[in-house]
């Protein structure tokens, strides 16, 4: 029962409230920093770029002050499937055979431990960090209010060209609003079959047809439901007019500082020389 | 209905299918516990097909990149912490889904037989093409994509077009995910082609079915066709 209740408290990322200068920033820099940094990490395969991009994020996160242990704390189930991928990617990447480090042979069974693997098994639990942590960033030091207006005024250039970048930022700010509704109205559901004695958890995971349909079971019904309110909703914004995007103002307008010109500046630096270092000869 | 209110319409009913799929990727409660390595099968991309389903391409690319970027934002392993696995193939789920769609809405019984037909004879083809690779996999998807067939075929006798269509719908979305996260997580490294063929018939398989009973539940129930008109679930 402890984790039915739980449901209605999902969020993606708690914001966590620790007043930094990060906290601080405006949400549209943070957002364009953001995408920035999610670039560079995915262009980044050398070592020297990841090292330079994880001390940097990193810094970030320290300057933010958020709790670093409980930001990794939140891999800790999924620490063996990690290693058991990572070691899987090490022995079967193959590779060129020169490059080989280390080559195991016993009967029929030959496994060559290529140069490249290992540079792909290290950049890429790098990276995942280097992720973990920019996710955490933008979550836990931005509301879910500041986020759906930045996305919105980042998305704004869009409505020049007549693609719907309101309607996008509306999307999200529906989806993020009713998040908790559906989770309680899925808590509800739950509740109803556990009092009918049919029982959520506990099955093996061998039996696959019953776990499927007990999870379409499940969402089915959330699914007619939503429909139902959105109907409804669709007919509200209707009798209040509601028209797009256009000629919208808001209640509370972000200021754009001298700080967040400085993080964009220093942010574009950071993913310039990320992009620079992937070409140098050394690695 | 005015433009202003078909937007108005997508627009809540993308927010709405989105919030699903946020509340089922966040919760972990759209998780089908397999017995693989990987450990689950996932739902969370079937409101991007109903949403393809329901409103069109447009709004199925829109939940799609928001499960992607939800499923991003969530991912424990490195494989999904790269935008270019987790957000990128997701995209095209809804809108394969929309397109399979609108394209068997008005197809015959004959044309969808027919159909079956030519992309059985495909599979049988690519299983022989597979088994000069990979041995024991050739014979496996060989006797998979027959029973397959034979199943749809009788299936298809007896249900309404309308369903069909719907089913074909949401299993071609969600081959779409399949197929196209496990090749990008090939191309970039994560698992070699062996573990993808394994991952994508371990999982691919129940993903498709369950997408396509879902999906026909779902929509059944919302537009009133088939042998459930008139019921409410």
């Amino acid at each position: 029962m402890a984790s039915i209740a739980s449901l209605r408290h999902v969020s993606i990322g708690q914001y966590i409230a620790m007043g930094s200068v990060v906290h601080r920033l405006d949400p549209r820099g943070k957002l364009i920093c953001f995408g920035l940094l999610i670039i560079a990490t995915v262009a980044a395969t050398t070592y020297t770029s990841n090292v330079l991009l994880l001390a940097a994020v990193l810094g970030l996160v320290l300057l933010a002050r958020l709790p670093v242990g409980y930001l990794l704390s939140t891999v800790k189930p999924a620490v063996p499937v990690i290693l058991i991928l990572a070691l899987m990617q090490l022995l079967f990447y193959g590779g060129s055979a020169d490059a080989a480090l280390l080559t195991l042979s016993w009967g029929p069974i030959h496994i060559v431990v290529g140069r490249d693997a290992v540079r792909m098994v290290v950049t890429s639990l790098l990276r995942f960090l280097d992720l973990l942590f920019l996710t955490s960033l933008l979550t836990n030091t931005t509301t879910h209010g500041e986020l759906t207006r930045g996305l919105e005024s980042v998305l704004s250039p869009l409505n020049a060209l007549h693609l719907p970048g309101h309607e996008l930022a509306m999307i999200g700010a529906i989806a993020l609003r009713f998040v908790p509704i559906l989770g309680e109205q899925m808590e509800s559901i739950l509740m109803a079959r556990e009092s009918r004695g049919v029982g959520t958890g506990g099955s093996s995971r061998w039996r696959v047809v019953r776990n499927a349909q007990q999870v379409a079971a499940l969402i089915v019904p959330l699914f007619v439901d939503a429909y139902r309110r959105s109907e409804e909703m669709m007919l509200a914004m209707q009798a209040r007019c509601y028209r797009g995007g256009r000629g919208r103002t808001h209640l509370l307008e972000s200021a754009w500082r001298l700080s967040d010109a400085l993080a964009l500046g220093l942010t574009v630096l950071l993913v310039a020389s990320v992009l620079a270092l992937q070409h140098l000869p050394f690695h | 209905m005015t433009s202003y209110d078909k937007g108005t319409r997508r627009v809540i009913t993308a927010g709405w299918l989105l919030a699903i799929t946020l509340l089922l990727t966040l919760t972990r409660t759209g998780m089908i516990p397999v017995p693989t390595p990987a450990a689950n099968a996932t739902v969370s991309h079937i409101p991007a097909i109903i949403g393809g389903i329901l409103e069109g391409p447009i709004v199925g690319l829109v939940i799609g990149l928001g499960f992607g970027f939800a499923s991003f934002m969530s991912a424990t392993i490195p494989l999904f912490k790269d935008p270019l696995v987790a957000v990128l193939p997701r995209l095209f789920i809804g809108v394969t889904a929309a397109l399979s769609y609108a394209a068997l809405q008005r197809a015959s019984k004959r044309t969808l037989a027919v159909m079956v037909a030519i992309v059985l004879l495909f599979l049988l083809a690519f299983s022989y093409e597979v088994s000069k690779t990979i041995a024991w996999l050739g014979p496996i998807i060989a006797i998979i994509s027959v029973a397959g067939a034979a199943f749809i075929y009788w299936w298809m006798r007896r249900e309404d077009v309308r369903i069909v269509g719907l089913a074909v719908a949401a299993g071609v979305g969600s081959l779409t995910n399949t197929v196209l996260v496990l090749s990008v997580a090939v191309l970039r490294g994560y698992l070699s082609s062996e573990a993808a063929w394994g991952i994508g018939l371990t999982h691919g398989v129940p993903e498709v079915i369950v997408a396509a009973v879902v999906t026909v539940a779902v929509v059944a129930a919302l537009r009133q066709i088939g042998s459930r008109r008139g019921s409410r679930l």
